[in-house]
Formats: structure tokens, sequence, C-alpha cells
């Protein structure tokens, strides 16, 4: 029993550190940068609709690139620096997803009042991400 | 945490970047550790120690109240 804690515990910390290549960065950028440029021909030609979320979606795995691929020399100091940017992100990135929806709101009232709606999409993703953490620290914790 | 770091680094005519390359680390790490932004791991500091040949407790100090 002590060995499977054992080896589940080395899977999540070789899984928390997974990083990909430096040079991945760049590639992250590239996709980045084409799904933009895309997007932005797309609104002067008559294009399926499913071409919108596709390249959404794919400038979202761009900036995933960017934001899991290793610096040049990747020490414990960017290591440090990365785990408070992504507590920062998680922090304000629920904070601002809570509070954007009604500030949505309380200017479509002032424009079109008849159609105006609070948009809740973000609240599986946030729930989703949210139960993600919590799980994983307290797995962490007590193995620790 | 304060260090002397700055000092045990001319001490060995050491740059930065030397010093950063000796220990794999980035020049970046260095200066931040210089600087009293960063406090590094024990392994680091180790390194450190081994580098200069003096113990971890002669480069990094407490401050009062830590």
């Amino acid at each position: 029993m002590k060995n499977i804690c054992e080896t589940e515990r080395s899977k999540l910390h070789r899984l928390g550190r997974f990083q990909l290549p430096n040079k991945y960065k760049n590639v992250g950028w590239a996709i980045i940068v084409s799904a933009f440029t895309l997007m932005i021909a797309k609104k002067f030609v008559d294009e399926p609709t499913w071409v919108k979320p596709v390249l959404r979606n794919v400038m979202i795995l761009g900036f995933l690139m960017v934001s899991i691929s290793k610096e040049k020399i990747e020490d414990e100091l960017m290591g440090s620096l990365r785990a408070t940017s992504y507590r920062l992100a998680l922090i304000i990135g629920v904070l601002y997803a809570l509070v954007q929806p009604y500030v949505t709101y309380a200017i479509e009232s002032l424009i079109d009042p008849d159609n105006a709606a609070i948009d809740n999409g973000y609240f599986q993703v946030l729930l989703y991400i949210l139960l993600i953490q919590i799980m994983f620290f307290h797995i962490l914790k007590r193995s620790s | 945490m304060k260090n002397n770091l700055k000092v045990q680094r001319a001490i060995k005519d050491l740059t930065q970047e030397d010093l950063a390359k000796l220990l794999g680390v980035s020049r970046q790490t260095i200066n931040s550790i210089e600087k009293n932004r960063y406090v590094p791991s024990t392994v680091l500091a180790l390194k450190l120690s081994k580098v200069f040949g003096i113990s971890v407790n002669d480069i990094f100090e407490l401050e009062v109240g830590e």
C-alpha cells in the first residue's frame, strides 16, 4: 500500500513538473499569430460557422504551449515565478470571470434593455478548474 | 534573509554570469539572490557554499524577526 501511494505521489509530481522544451515557445507564438491573422482575414471572406471556434481553440492551444514551455535556462527561480504567475492567473481569472458578465449586463441594459441578460458561460470551467486545484492540493498535501 | 553573495563573488573574482554557469542557473537568479528578492533552495545554497568553500551560514544570515 505504501509503495502504491509512493508511486502515485511520484507520478503526480512528475506530471506537475511536465514542461515542453524551450523551442515550443516559439511554435506556440507562431500558432497564436497565425490563428489571430486567420481570424482577422476571416472577416473579409465567407467561411463556415465552425471556423471561428476552431481558430479560437487553436489560439488557446498556442497560449498553452507558450505557458508550459521551458525558459532557455529553466532553474528554480523560473519555477518559483511560474508558480506565482499561475496562482495570480487563477485568482485574477476567476474574479474577472465573476465580474465580467455583470459589467456586460450593465452596459447591455443601458444600450438595449430588452435583450440584456447575464451570461453564466464561465460557470462550468471555473468550477472545474477550482475543484481540480483543490483536489490536487489535498492529494499532494496528504502525500507530502 | 540577507546575504553577502556579492562580496563572496568579488573575493573569488567571479561575475554573475560566471557564477551562474558554475551553478547551472541563470544570471537573473544570481542577481535576484544578491538583491534579496529571491531566497534560494537548500540545494542551491549548498551549491553556493561548495563553490565558495565556506559554510551556508557564512553566506546567508537571518534578519531580526525571521
